[in-house]
């Protein structure tokens, strides 16, 4: 699920030869000035930023002059929406609209089916469709076999009550856009809203893109507008998270390192296993534990991918402990884990007496993992424990002090 | 008795030469499963600890009666694999591999639906029957009976690694799994778990069914309805794991690809106010599953 930028996610539209509106970028009042002046014509100007919810935020303005395009621009960068800081602008031609128009493409995981949703009451999001005119979207499940047949798209516009050359122009820009959805494996791919233009044309004029990270590498191509990972932040990645992918990439098919920052915290949080390291957080969180991160790893990872994780996680200001805590694993080796967290404690000098480390790892060579963490002195917990019960230590290790 | 594994169950393990699925071939023979046969383009005539290989999956189909196959090749070629699977008359496919591309999961599952054939994962650890010995996967490791012992429970979970640690509670609570299955952790997977209780309702062997969840989807609303509507009546005891997610912005993953909060679906506190609704026992916290499950099967 990697965001795309909308001038990427455009760029790609317009190569299906869907239509979008002209547009620039700007990283100042005064490039953004520059972009309008060039446009010759009255613009939008919105924040590039890899999120929706613009519109609500103030980040969506408009300007009838160049030197207004400066002054809104202004008024949008530096801003934070939803999490993340404005560092650019669109300046894009503003479009004579008669009707804004919803369309989606999207996955529906329950009913395992690509959906097609549209309304004619588009220009405000989804969820305000759903809860004030419901009856005004059409929803589509796709054969996954026949895809979206002409005939389909005929009957999809039709439902949403367009006619004429307007319903001609949407059957063929809904085909084209189900098509990009395909063609680049997205998980969603958004135009809200199409824009119906007083000249009768249809125009994307705000796209909003997610593509399948599982289906990244047969995309070469498009892999520069896809921001990795993105998908388990909801803020800029920060500096450790960034090295926290690094870390994993090094080394993609072997077990998986994941790292998401939070603010504040004082437990570095070191745990397998998608489901267990859930459990674990919720478990610290009840019994008053403040995790630093939330972190994941498993799948056999090797001691370098481990190596370099842990070091990540400790990294963090703050961090006055660390709990590595894991389900019994059915093929991880824990002793390479054993393996790549004394290197760091050894590498960072780190003092165990001071700094409490707390490990509960059973499973595949357990033996081995115990031997190495008490010759080390750190306090080791195999089958001996539940998962919970070496979250409860480690918050009352770091309380002690 | 247990469900979908018996000692009928013919294996075959598509990508068998890799270094994972060799050492998950010696820790099944070791537990007394048998794999028949295994199927890597290019390595036919070789063998895995005495296990033949072959070209193609109609090569093996032709030396071996095959009805279940276990696929552990890379991401971009399971496709291909189950369809393999599903034309050369395979009943049930687990397939091991993570993050799988979604376009081709969905239309992987269509068609083996179409066909009539089970599919559990991507994205899981395996199934395993301990009454029959019968493991698929790297479940349970090289020391399955210290998770797997036979018994009366079924469990169902999200989590692969989850699924050993809640196959372990249930053996320190002093009872055994009849089957436990990893349903696999991919936004979009085959068998859904109200399928699967389903099938233990029907079996014998299961007394009380334990399940591990996860934010994201509907799939607990789904047993919820399943229940309600009066097509499970053994006891159900559930973990949702993840509450905390429900505190963080909105459409951000944690931990598997399928756990993601999306327009106010997949709630964990949906979940549990919905299995709680039609009678689950709710463990609140996941060490509470060992007292609920002895209860609940004392009654």
């Amino acid at each position: 699920m990697g965001r795309v930028l909308e001038n990427n996610s455009k760029n790609l539209l317009k190569g299906m030869n869907i239509p979008i509106p002209e547009f620039r970028i700007a990283s100042t009042p005064q490039e953004a000035e520059l972009a309008a002046a060039e446009l010759k014509k009255p613009v939008v100007v919105k924040a590039l930023i890899p999120t929706g919810k613009r519109g609500k935020a103030g980040a969506v303005r408009f300007a009838n002059s160049p030197e207004q395009a400066k002054e809104e621009a202004a008024k949008i960068l530096g801003m934070v929406v939803s999490y993340y800081r404005v560092e650019k602008v669109l300046v894009e031609e503003k479009l004579e609209i008669v009707q804004e128009l919803y369309l989606s493409v999207a996955m529906d995981c329950n009913k395992k089916r690509i959906v097609v949703i549209a309304s004619p009451r588009g220009g405000v999001d989804i969820e305000e469709i759903n809860s004030q005119h419901p009856e005004s979207i059409v929803k589509h499940y796709v054969d996954p076999l026949l895809g979206l047949p002409n005939f389909r798209c005929k009957e999809i516009c039709g439902d949403l009550g367009l006619t004429g050359n307007v319903l001609k122009s949407a059957i063929g820009v809904l085909k084209k856009v189900f098509d990009a959805f395909v063609k680049y494996d997205c998980t969603i791919l958004e135009i809200n809203p199409l824009a119906i233009t007083t000249k009768g044309d249809l125009v994307a004029a705000s796209s909003l893109m997610s593509i399948d990270d599982a289906a990244l590498s047969r995309h070469g191509n498009i892999l520069d507008m896809v921001v990795v990972g993105s998908e388990r932040v909801w803020h800029p990645m920060t500096e450790l998270e960034k090295r926290a992918v690094a870390v994993n990439e090094a080394d993609p098919y072997r077990g998986t390192a994941r790292y998401t920052e939070i603010d504040g915290g004082d437990i570095g949080f070191m745990c397998g296993g998608g489901g267990g390291s859930l459990m674990v957080f919720d478990t610290l969180l009840s019994y008053g534990g403040k995790p630093a991160n939330y972190t994941e790893w498993g799948g056999n990872p090797p001691e370098e991918k481990i190596y370099g994780l842990t070091k990540v996680v400790l990294s963090k200001n703050g961090v006055k402990g660390l709990l590595v805590d894991a389900n019994i694993t059915n093929n991880t080796q824990v002793d390479v884990v054993a393996k790549g967290i004394i290197r760091v404690i050894r590498d960072m000098k780190i003092d165990t007496t001071k700094f409490p480390v707390v490990i509960r790892l059973a499973g595949v060579n357990d033996a081995m993992a115990k031997g190495i963490f008490e010759g080390n002195n750190i306090e080791y917990y195999g089958e001996n424990a539940t998962m919970a019960e070496a979250a409860k230590v480690i918050v009352e290790r770091i309380k002690r002090g | 008795m247990g469900i979908l594994l018996d000692k009928k169950t013919k294996i075959v393990i598509q990508g068998i030469t890799g270094r994972e699925a060799s050492m998950v071939v010696k820790h099944m023979r070791a537990y007394g499963t048998e794999v028949w046969a295994g199927v890597s383009p290019g390595k036919g005539g070789e063998k895995i600890y005495g296990i033949p290989v072959y070209d193609s999956l109609k090569q093996a189909c032709h030396r071996h009666e095959l009805n279940t196959a276990i696929i552990y090749v890379p991401p971009l070629f399971v496709y291909d694999a189950v369809l393999e699977a599903v034309y050369n008359g395979v009943k049930l496919i687990l397939i091991i591999t993570e993050n799988v591309p979604r376009q081709d999961v969905i239309k992987m599952l269509y068609l083996a639906k179409k066909e009539g054939i089970e599919i559990v994962g991507p994205n899981s650890v395996g199934i395993i029957n301990p009454g029959e010995r019968v493991k698929l996967g790297p479940i349970g490791g090289d020391n399955v009976e210290r998770c797997f012992v036979p018994g009366c429970v079924g469990v169902i979970s999200r989590s692969g690694g989850m699924t050993a640690e809640t196959s372990w509670m249930v053996k320190k609570a002093g009872f055994g799994v009849s089957t436990a299955i990893s349903i696999g952790g991919d936004p979009i997977i085959g068998t859904h778990p109200k399928e699967l209780l389903e099938l233990f309702e029907k079996d014998e062997q299961t007394k009380a069914v334990v399940t591990f969840s996860e934010p994201g989807t509907t799939l607990e609303e789904d047993m919820a309805d399943f229940i309600e509507a009066g097509n499970f009546k053994k006891p159900l005891i559930s973990f949702v794991a993840g509450q905390f997610t429900e505190n963080m912005p909105a459409g951000t993953v944690f931990g598997h690809a399928g756990a993601i909060i999306e327009g106010g679906s997949g709630k964990p506190s949906t979940k549990i106010m919905k299995l709680k609704g039609v009678g689950a026992h709710i463990a609140n916290h996941y060490d509470d599953i060992m007292g609920l499950l002895q209860r609940a099967i004392k009654n």
